[in-house]
């Protein structure tokens, strides 16, 4: 197979099922906010989940960043390493970018709060697929290792090394 | 805007002080383990009238790690790295319906953009993206006497909006009112001349936002004293009916 340059999304969903310290702090510091900016979008208090807030006004879809502001401190103790996911050695994945979305909520139930934080890695090169096995590079190369494909994890970004070359090629040419 | 647009946008830092997770963990004095290995708990206190279960309560809304009450944005420097024409709010909020008297522990939001235009959290912002950046974006709670303070930048300006600042006032955890500042075109326009991007085509009067009136202009338009060189200060008292 030809190399490409990929990045990978790891989304973990966080509800009230969730048990670990880090997933219950973003869901009591999110909820709380969602309290308080869902109202912005809740002309006289009739609504009471995120998605009758939506379809009424959609701006309401701010509120995936303005609650994102207030976990930061909960993503800076990850120290960029994706919780959860490891390679095939159980050593653990570093993300670049990590996006909040509000999956659904509602104002009189904490136990319908439900969110996903999406972990993006930077740019890893993908080497070979052995099977549900991709074998990643990183670091210019100085670090190889191997993921397998499971639930909640995606390719979010595919480059094929040789068609960006030659689609280079074509505008110089043109 | 489209789902997917809004979906790249909430990214947050992730860069800064390491924290500690284990501090905010409960910690473990209801049960111990006496000399014989036997697991008692604390809870037992038969024969005493304490006899009685200690209700159950939520864990709280910012158990931060190191267990302070902290959210990232309660801060009243929102400058977060931006250059700029230093600008200092001097607030006060006052309940209308109490003989204008000071509100005490009101939850005063502020953000706006940049000098050059742009918002601090989500992407698409013409081809530019701030995803994982908080600046220009904070709270603060008044104080005793109903007062808070920001320090930031002179904001800059978009298209299709005049120069103006955000704001959100809770109220016991209730919305009391949404704003925005206007300001005095004079300033801005000399600041926006500074900052090299031209005066701002919209102006106060053509906003759809600001200024449903003249009197509604002048009412969310804050007093600002200084300079360029030495920065401005600005005073606004918000009235809220309570």
């Amino acid at each position: 197979m030809s190399k490409a340059i990929i990045k990978l999304t790891y989304k973990q969903i966080i509800d009230s099922s969730s048990k670990t310290d880090f997933e219950r702090s973003i869901l009591s510091a999110s909820y709380r906010e969602f309290l308080l900016k869902s109202q912005a979008y809740n002309p006289g208090n009739v609504l009471r989940t995120f998605s009758e807030m939506k379809n009424n006004d959609g701006r309401a879809n701010s509120l995936h960043y303005k609650l994102s502001f207030v976990i930061g401190y909960f993503i800076e103790t990850l120290k960029n390493k994706i919780p959860v996911l490891t390679d095939t050695l159980g050593n653990s994945i570093n993300f670049e970018v990590p996006q909040m979305e509000l999956i659904e909520s509602d104002i009189t139930d904490i136990n319908a709060h439900k969110v996903a934080i999406n972990y993006i890695t930077s740019d890893l090169l993908l080497l070979n697929t052995i099977g549900e096995y991709l074998v990643l590079s990183a670091n210019n190369g100085e670090t190889t290792f191997t993921v397998k494909m499971q639930d909640h994890l995606a390719i979010s970004s595919y480059q094929p090394v040789g068609i960006a070359t030659s689609n280079k090629q074509n505008v110089l040419a043109a | 805007m489209e789902r997917k647009h809004f979906l790249r946008s909430f990214a947050i830092a992730a860069a800064a002080t390491p924290m500690l997770l284990d501090a905010c963990k409960k910690d473990s004095a209801d049960t111990a383990i006496d000399s014989t290995g036997t697991t008692t708990s604390a809870d037992t206190n038969a024969g005493s009238s304490a006899c009685r279960v200690t209700p159950t309560e939520v864990e709280g809304p910012y158990p931060y790690p190191g267990g302070e009450l902290k959210n990232p944005l309660d801060r009243s420097d929102i400058t977060g790295g931006q250059t700029g024409v230093p600008l200092v709010f001097n607030l006060l909020v006052v309940n209308t319906n109490d003989n204008c008297n000071v509100v005490q522990n009101a939850r005063v939001d502020i953000w706006h953009c940049s000098k050059d235009g742009y918002y601090s959290g989500y992407g698409n912002q013409n081809g530019k993206s701030f995803v994982g950046e908080t600046f220009l974006r904070g709270y603060q709670t008044t104080d005793a006497k109903g007062a808070v303070t920001f320090t930031t930048v002179y904001p800059g300006w978009y298209q299709g909006r005049a120069t103006h600042i955000h704001f959100e006032i809770f109220v016991s955890n209730v919305l009391k009112k949404t704003a925005q500042f206007a300001f005095p075109e004079n300033i801005s326009d000399a600041v926006h001349t500074h900052y090299g991007v031209g005066v701002n085509t919209t102006r106060n009067a053509n906003d759809g936002i600001l200024g449903n009136s003249a009197t509604d202009l002048a009412n969310e338009t804050p007093s600002l004293t200084g300079s360029i060189a030495a920065g401005y200060t600005g005073t606004y008292t918000f009235g809220i009916a309570l």
